[in-house]
């Protein structure tokens, strides 16, 4: 059965021939993740068990050698944002700092699936950002060059074009938000979330690092400004690092360690369709219409939006919702009004004034956060829990992540990012 | 002859067996239809399936991927293996969707057809392809995953969409109904009938095409008592009937969606009704039994076999077993016999007696039982228990509890006032008991709805009947028939780790298909609880989440109805031939054809510019001056009437978020104009602040945007023409000077607003005219002009113009990190008022510098135009500004820029690398000025 002495040990390789020969003894697969006692004391405690604190243990372990890291979370693994996303990746960002910080999260999403040795089925099937006004024709093209001076391949394209990669695409002039143009990146696709979310457990459960579900925080201890651990619903785990990867809940969280985080957290809903056969290859955003679209590899239309406008704990759906959405979709393609839509849902998104992350210190020594996400960290979770690791494992803050630092809402040194991630996640 | 030779003569309807006395089918009306091409024959009435069925078809799709042949199985819109395609409309429910002439219906998910399917070898590659194999393999190399995606792809189940189909007709409708019964069953139509009778107005909604629930394909007693029960609801006056239509969800404040399909005319509408009580009345979903070979085509619900023999007259199949565990088992076996089926044996499991595996070539031949015998047959009828469908209640916040008797999951206790439950989600009992709690339930909502005491209202006691708790044979079967995922699969995932609900259906899939668990769920926790060796209630169940069925996106959208703003001017600019360009809610003119000529008009003669989209906003009362001071960041308190003023507003951000101009008209009242991209932003800001900081000032404020039409009078000439229109303003320079505002009369208009200010850097005049006479003033104006040379111009001569002067554009020249300082305003910020929205940030920003500069830049080469947002880079490509403003300047002759750039660009003759969109670079010099026409605006000062 369970082989709890495999941490530190070579996992079961997933592979053709590893299906073939269990197809053929109908052994048992290995345990993606192993259940153990929670411990009194770990060199690290990563709350959230979302791929923000999966990816930041595994690096942990992988890229530093620490594996005495255990990753708490209230409920199970990914069952806040990043198992509720609509898992759009992407790197064309508006700020320098953006591009390239995004840019590193999607060059590690393309050799995840090796990596974890766990299919994550990244499909790069190109990002369509529409312009229906001249005003973001302008913002899709400094979009643009920006990209194209970080190195990322993005370009403005006209109507006839938009019309080739999406032969359904209303590109007349005749709707009430005609298509000018759009920002195309080749490069941006979907993902399949969950698979990233138990790529990271397994592989860092693999290296040491365990991971307790059902295992919520409620109090974060420190002494003299330093943190000295947190208090669960399961008991007290002492840890000289904690590091708040909640996202929806970061300001809860780093509340009870006495910072207050410029975040407020607003739901965010998303719809699917039932499947119909493949004829939407590329992923279609629209800001004007405050809708985004792509099909899955199952044939179902996944949908997005804008956040909710007010703040909320709340994760239910919406009638308003899907109707405004329908609406919008029926807008850029009318044709497909036959489709039905089959679920909805929401996550909650923590979102600062300048749409742009929160990662690093904080002015109590050793609480780290990694949160501010809003409707786009799933894109990010490789690059920012690189870039966490190497900032529990050294001590020193990671070029990369500079930028985005709490500090930065004092010093007024802001990542407008806005423009960029708004609707388009 | 024999049953079998007598049911399966008299082609084409081979299965058809003589009149039943509740069928819905009227025989005096055949109706023909085409199957796969082929041509069928059915009855009105039937549905898509019932027709086919009784024409001998078993086979309605193929598994999604595995490929396994699937047939009827519930008889119901939830039916998964019946889906299928109707001209152009994809994953039709057959056996709910009625049969009209002409129809086209084609088989989904069949590759290349439902006879011969390649991809059923995936059948024999079924046991290397489990639950989240996909996850385990085509791993390396990544390269190739595209490749094995399309392949993938391919497998995808569903119907078509294609590029062509019209929208369709959709509505939607707005209703109040005191009372809303969702499920027409008797307990439902009781409910509607009891809040009738007590004064309430009921709408009562039903799924199927007729009331009637589970009495209608049930005994003689039981259809005599729904003729009853319909023949009250006609009667009553007060009870509106939607069939054909499914309450799909509710939300906050008993807000109820209805998805109505049974108009004429209309695909469907979506009906919103705000009640104030909602009777949950949905009934009992059957659920399947799962054992080896539980998908064949002939295995089937009991309710299945019942709905086809009593609805449509169909024969099922024509040697039956019937696995029992209840008494709607006993009596579909009673039916079967009495329809001249043949019952070869009744499996009790009440005595302990099993099914343990079908077995088939393409549909059922025979079954083996727990003893080991086997039987042969063709149908295999299970009666194995129920699925309370707890949508409603757990939207309501109810959350379902197990119920170990009854071996299912039932409502808990915690349902706010608005909500009840009657029927068998809540327990079980004979018709009359169902009526009784129903007709009970139903007066209770009325005396609730109307606000009255209601104590006078006992509702009887109806509970669950305890069951068998019947789940999976001895061997492993289909738990989820849409996604193809076996009880095998379930069990092999939680061994490997995903054992909890929510896991284990997101790594199988289990449960999420186009039924969204409403057959699955119970069965996916039965596997999951014997897998983890913990209890039902232990393993708990996933809460039931809205639409309760798939909802077009036709319905949800309904008729198109975008609203488009256009100015009264509108018919002028088209039979002018404008070219319109989208500029947020509103359409208007780009140009009339020839924007450098519109220029020349301007700057030589006069012009005319429709600018009705500017914000306006009329604000009244002594605490304005203190508002507008708040507002932005220069200096109010002080404005005499008769005078406008410049302002720019910052966020709280200090970020730039609007400018204008604000004219103090009379005594404590002002109209203050906002960009045209930012009316309603302002108005919300204005608002908030008034509301949450302020509450105490006297401010009235009144969005007008609409309510005036807006029109710029700019160039030399323009005094000329305004003396030929004004009676009662003295329009002279010392009268009337820059930045003064009047009220008068415009071509016989009284009541309109004019304004001295200068875009264009013009002398101009801004009018704001009733809209009602926009047009009337545009027109008279032009006529009044003529030899003046009066012209029009748009907004993209208006830009260039206002480019020539150096003015920005708010969010253009500005983006989501300006603040206030360096954008070539920073004489207006005053620090030194009290407070005002943004000034601590605007003060940091002082203090810290470093922040970009507005500058204006002119290319080298003047013929260049760099387009917009082209960056400015050093030697190194790193960015350090952008142009935000570009164009050929027809006063100047030359292309000018406005940029954001970093500070130390920010200083006059400063030579900067523009990179444009091309890949090539220019340079440019940073101009002394911002404005390069008449910087000393001695022209809009004449
Ligand atoms: C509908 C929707 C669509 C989106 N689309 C995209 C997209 O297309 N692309 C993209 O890049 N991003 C998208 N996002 C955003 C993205 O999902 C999130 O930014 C990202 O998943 C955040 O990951 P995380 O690991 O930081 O947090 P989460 O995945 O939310 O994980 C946080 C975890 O913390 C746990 N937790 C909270 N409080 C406690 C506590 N006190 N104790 C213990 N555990 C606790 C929670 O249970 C949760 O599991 C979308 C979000 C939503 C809601």
């Amino acid at each position: 059965m369970r082989r709890a002495t495999r941490a530190g040990g070579a996992p079961q390789r997933y592979s053709a021939a590893s299906l073939f020969r269990h197809g053929l003894t109908h052994e048992d697969w290995e345990r993606v993740w192993r259940t153990v006692e929670m411990r009194r004391s770990y060199d690290a405690v990563v709350i959230g068990a979302g791929v923000h604190g999966l990816a930041t243990a595994y690096y942990l372990a992988s890229n530093h050698g620490m594996g005495n890291v255990a990753v708490v979370d209230k409920g199970y693994v990914g069952g806040g944002g990043s198992g509720r996303n609509t898992a759009i990746i992407r790197s064309n960002y508006l700020t320098p700092e953006g591009v390239r910080f995004y840019d590193r999260s999607t060059r590690l999403y393309e050799n995840l699936s090796a990596t974890l040795n766990f299919n994550v089925m990244f499909a790069r099937r190109g990002h369509l950002t529409l312009a229906h006004t001249d005003a973001s024709v302008r913002t899709m093209r400094w979009r643009a060059e920006v990209n194209k001076l970080e190195g990322v391949e993005s370009e403005v394209i006209g109507p006839d074009e938009v019309k080739e990669l999406v032969p359904f695409m209303d590109t007349s002039t005749k709707t009430r938000y005609p298509i000018l143009g759009a920002l195309y990146h080749p490069p941006g696709g979907i993902i399949r979330h969950d698979a990233v979310n138990w790529g990271y457990a397994r592989a860092a459960d693999s290296l040491g690092v365990e991971i307790h579900q059902g295992t919520e925080v409620t109090g974060i201890s420190t002494d003299r400004g330093r943190v000295t651990g947190v208090t669960t619903s399961r008991g007290a785990i002492s840890a000289p690092v904690v590091v708040n990867c909640t996202a929806g809940w970061a300001s809860l969280v780093a509340t009870m360690a006495g910072v207050r985080l410029p975040i407020i957290t607003h739901p965010l809903q998303a719809a699917v369709t039932e499947p119909v056969k493949m004829f939407l290859h590329a992923v279609v955003v629209s800001g004007s219409l405050h809708v985004y679209v792509s099909q899955t590899d199952r044939g179902e239309l996944v949908f997005g939006a804008s956040t909710d406008p007010y703040a909320s704990y709340s994760m239910r759906g919406s009638l308003e919702f899907t109707e405004e959405l329908a609406t919008h979709v029926l807008e850029l393609m009318p044709s497909i009004s036959k489709m039905r839509v089959l679920r909805q849902w929401a996550g909650l998104c923590d979102i600062t004034p300048d749409f742009s992350p929160i990662m690093g210190v904080t002015p109590v020594d050793g609480f780290l956060v990694d949160v501010g996400w809003g409707t786009y960290g799933f894109k990010a979770g490789p690059a920012a829990g690189e870039a966490m690791a190497e900032l529990v494992a050294t001590g020193k803050t990671p070029e990369s992540i500079a930028a985005f630092d709490l500090a930065r809402f004092e010093e007024a040194r802001l990542v407008g990012e806005r423009g960029a991630a708004a609707v388009g996640h | 002859m024999s049953t079998a030779k007598r049911l399966l003569s008299g082609r084409p309807t081979k299965m058809r067996i003589t009149s039943r006395p509740g069928e819905v089918i009227d025989r005096s009306k055949p109706v023909r239809f085409t199957w796969n091409g082929r041509e069928k024959s059915a009855f009105e009435g039937d549905t898509i399936i019932s027709a086919l069925a009784a024409s001998g078809e078993r086979v309605f799709s193929r598994s999604f991927k595995y490929h396994r042949p699937r047939g009827i199985l519930t008889a119901t819109f939830h039916d998964p293996g019946c889906s299928v395609q109707v001209g152009d409309e994809p994953n039709v429910r057959g056996s709910h969707r009625l049969v009209t002439a002409g129809m086209k219906v084609t088989a989904q998910n069949v590759w290349p057809s439902l006879k011969l399917d390649v991809a059923s070898a995936n059948r024999a590659a079924g046991r290397f392809i489990g639950a989240g194999f996909y996850y385990k393999t085509f791993i390396k190399p990544e390269r190739l995953w595209p490749t094995y995606e399309k392949v993938l792809q391919r497998f995808a189940p569903g119907g078509r969409v294609s590029a062509d189909s019209p929208h369709g007709s959709y509505d939607k409708r707005y209703a109040h109904p005191d009372v809303v019964v969702a499920g027409g069953g008797p307990a439902g139509m009781a409910a509607a009938l009891g809040a009738a009778e007590a004064g309430a107005r009921v709408m009562l909604v039903e799924e199927e095409h007729s009331l009637g629930g589970h009495l209608r394909y049930g005994s003689e007693t039981e259809l005599a008592a729904l003729a009853e029960l319909r023949r009250e609801v006609e009667a009553s006056g007060a009870i509106e009937v939607l069939v054909n239509s499914a309450v799909t969800g509710r939300y906050d404040g008993n807000w109820i969606a209805i998805l109505q399909r049974n108009l004429p005319h209309v695909t469907e509408r979506l009906v919103k009704a705000r009640a104030k009580v909602v009777v949950a009345a949905p009934g009992l979903i059957e659920r399947p039994y799962v054992f080896e070979g539980n998908d064949l085509p002939g295995v089937m619900l009991s309710t299945a076999a019942r709905r086809l023999l009593n609805l449509w007259a169909v024969a099922p199949g024509t040697r039956a077993v019937v696995l029992s565990a209840n008494e709607e088992g006993d009596a579909t076996a009673a039916d079967l016999s009495d329809a001249g089926v043949h019952v070869a044996q009744v499996v009790d499991a009440r005595r302990g007696e099993q099914v343990v595996r079908a077995r088939g070539a393409g549909s059922l031949s025979e079954v083996e039982l727990g003893d080991g015998s086997k039987v042969s047959c063709d149908l295999l009828v299970t009666a194995v228990g129920w699925t309370a469908p707890t949508l409603l209640l757990n939207v309501a916040g109810d959350r379902p509890v197990y119920d170990e008797r009854a071996a299912r999951f039932v409502p808990g206790d915690g349902l706010p006032a608005n909500v009840l439950a009657t029927g068998g989600i809540v327990g079980d009992g004979p018709t009359a008991a169902l009526v009784e709690h129903g007709r009970a339930t139903g007066r209770a909502a009325a005396e609730r709805a109307l606000a009255r005491d209601g104590t006078s209202v006992t509702i009887p006691s109806l509970s669950p009947a305890p069951h068998p708790a019947l789940y999976r044979s001895r061997t492993h079967g289909i738990v989820d028939f849409s996604e193809d995922i076996s009880s095998k699969d379930l069990v092999s995932a939680a061994r490997e780790g995903y054992d909890s609900v929510e896991l284990l259906k997101r790594y199988t899939t289990a449960t999420m298909g186009p039924a969204q668990g409403k057959l699955e769920t119970i069965n996916t926790v039965a596997v999951l609880a014997e897998a983890t060796g913990r209890s039902i209630a232990e393993t708990g169940t996933t809460v039931w989440r809205p639409p309760h069925v798939p909802v077009s996106l036709g319905a949800l959208a309904g008729r198109v109805l975008e609203p488009v703003r256009y100015s009264p001017m509108q018919p002028w600019h088209e039979a002018h031939r404008a070219t319109p360009i989208v500029a947020g809610q509103w359409i208007r003119p780009e140009h009339y054809g020839d924007p450098a000529r519109e220029v020349r008009t301007v700057r030589e003669h006069v012009g005319l510019i429709d600018v009705t989209p500017l914000g306006k906003l009329d604000l009244r009362g002594p605490d304005v001056p203190k508002l507008l001071n708040f507002l932005y960041v220069n200096k109010w308190l002080k404005l005499d009437i008769g005078s406008v003023r410049y302002g720019l507003m910052c966020g709280e951000d200090g970020v730039v978020l609007d400018d204008g101009v604000t004219g103090h008209l009379g005594e404590d009242h002002y109209l203050m104009s906002t960009t045209s991209s930012g009316a309603d932003a302002v108005a919300h800001w204005i608002e908030n602040w008034l509301q949450t900081t302020f509450p105490d000032w006297q401010v009235y404020m009144t969005p007008m945007t609409t309510a005036y039409a807006s029109i710029n009078v700019a160039g030399p000439k323009s005094r000329e023409l305004m003396s030929r229109v004004v009676s009662d303003v003295d329009l002279s320079p010392e009268a009337f000077a820059y930045m003064q505002v009047r009220r008068g009369t415009i071509c016989s208009v009284p009541g309109c607003v004019m304004w001295r200010i200068g875009f264009t850097g013009e002398l101009s005049y801004e009018l704001h005219v009733p809209a009602g006479y926009g047009l009337y003033v545009w027109e008279s104006l032009l006529a009044a002009g003529e030899d003046l040379s009066a012209g029009v111009f748009g907004l993209e001569a208006q830009r260039i113009m206002r480019l020539e002067k150096g003015h920005l554009i708010v969010s253009q020249d500005t983006d989501g990190l300006t603040q206030g300082y360096g954008v070539g305003l920073d004489g207006l910020i005053k620090l030194d008022k009290e407070d005002f929205a943004g000034k601590q940030e605007l003060e940091w920003q002082l203090e810290r510098q470093g922040y970009n500069h507005l500058v204006a830049l002119l290319p080298d080469d003047a013929s260049v135009v760099p387009p917009e947002a082209s960056q400015i880079v050093t030697g190194d490509r790193s960015i350090v500004g952008r142009v935000t403003s570009s164009r050929l300047s027809p006063s100047l002759g030359r292309s000018i820029c406005l940029a954001l750039v970093a500070p130390q660009l920010a200083e006059t003759g400063k030579s900067v690398t523009v990179h444009l969109p091309d890949g090539t670079d220019v340079r440019a010099k940073v101009s002394e000025e911002l404005a390069q026409f008449d910087p000393g605006g001695e022209r809009l000062r004449a």
